[in-house]
């Protein structure tokens, strides 16, 4: 085995979960015919609970885009995806040296993830159709600027 | 948390997979190679992620299989300092916490890095299960299995594989190694800022 380059690019949750739903997992109730192992189908079941289960690539690319005027690192933008806080105590946690950088935009920020990204599978079931809408409006507001 | 890595791997496959296509047999070899295994300093393999080149083909003399040269990609799990991710309880004992992913289970939240100021009250359900407590403005909140508990990453660890089943040292550690068999990468996790511990501290 030879290591050609260790690291040759981070994935979101996202990513690995869309991955795997292309090979087939979670298509198949049994388990048996899909081509997936088992040891990805615990990683699968893993991702289903975080908030990658309810994320779109369309989601992620304008995320990332209204992540870039708060100028943070890519790390950081890959965690906020991948725990997606929903107060400013858990950006806080993410996001090194809160304090100096965001100021008085952290509150600005929790409202832009709040907004941009789908919530939690657990507080999910309740306000689906608000999502729904709020993604609405965010595409009529993308065309107004636009 | 994942990453992609590149490899390349010298691969022998055997005849009897000569009746699948080769992209298949040959995912098929690194699958069992790889999957589910721990590459020192990379991580833990989640999955194959592509196949970038298959070069070779030779059959070496007195060998009846022909031998590859697959480069190819992997996803890796491997979480870096300072990372936040949210994991379940899966023990709570005098050393502090132990949690899990559900695929990856080495996750230790040693005392030190606990939230603080604590203490631990012993707990009726498990045996040598003890259930450690936060203060917090003279209010106490536990640390239970109900909710997911969010951690920041302290450090990695890739403990070398244990060679000799020495005489001497097996009478000193025997009782360590009953508790803890040997896990190739060990994530140590601090709950001990705001924002971490169990989700509900916080929302």
């Amino acid at each position: 085995m030879k290591i050609v380059e260790a690291n040759a690019g981070a994935l979101t949750n996202f990513e690995v979960l869309d991955l795997l739903r292309s090979r087939g997992a979670g298509k198949d109730p049994t388990r048996v015919i899909a081509s997936v192992s088992p040891s990805e189908f615990k990683v699968f079941d893993y991702l289903e609970q975080t908030p990658a289960c309810n994320q779109t690539g369309e989601i992620v690319h304008k995320f990332v885009d209204e992540c870039k005027k708060y100028d943070l690192a890519k790390a950081e933008i890959l965690n906020v995806l991948n725990m997606r806080p929903s107060s400013a105590v858990e950006v806080y946690t993410i996001i090194e040296e809160c304090d100096s950088r965001m100021d008085e935009k952290i509150d600005e920020y929790v409202e832009t993830i709040v907004r941009s990204l789908p919530p939690h599978p657990s507080q999910a079931e309740p306000n689906d159709e608000t999502v729904e809408s709020k993604e609405e409006n965010m595409d009529a507001q993308q065309a107004e600027t636009v | 948390m994942f990453f992609l890595s590149e490899l390349e791997q010298t691969l022998r496959l055997p005849p009897y997979l000569l009746n699948q296509p080769l992209n298949e047999a040959i995912k098929g070899e690194l699958d069992s190679l790889f999957l589910d295994k721990v590459i020192e300093k990379l991580g833990l393999c989640i999955s194959v992620y592509d196949i970038r080149s298959i070069d070779g083909g030779l059959i070496f003399p007195g060998d009846g299989a022909s031998t590859y040269t697959v480069r190819f990609r992997l996803v890796m799990f491997r979480p870096f300092v300072g990372e936040v991710i949210s994991a379940r309880l899966k023990e709570s004992t005098k050393d502090g916490l132990r949690l899990s992913l559900g695929f990856f289970d080495d996750i230790y939240v040693p005392v030190p890095l606990l939230a603080s100021p604590n203490h631990s009250e012993p707990d009726p359900g498990h045996k040598d299960g003890v259930r450690w407590v936060w203060e917090y403005e003279g209010e106490n909140y536990p640390i239970d299995g109900t909710d997911e508990i969010r951690f920041r990453v302290h450090n990695v660890d890739y403990p070398p594989i244990p060679l000799e089943h020495g005489k001497d040292s097996d009478q000193k550690d025997s009782e360590q190694k009953d508790l803890k068999p040997f896990a190739p990468m060990v994530v140590t996790g601090s709950i001990d800022a705001d924002g971490l511990g169990p989700i509900s501290w916080w929302v």
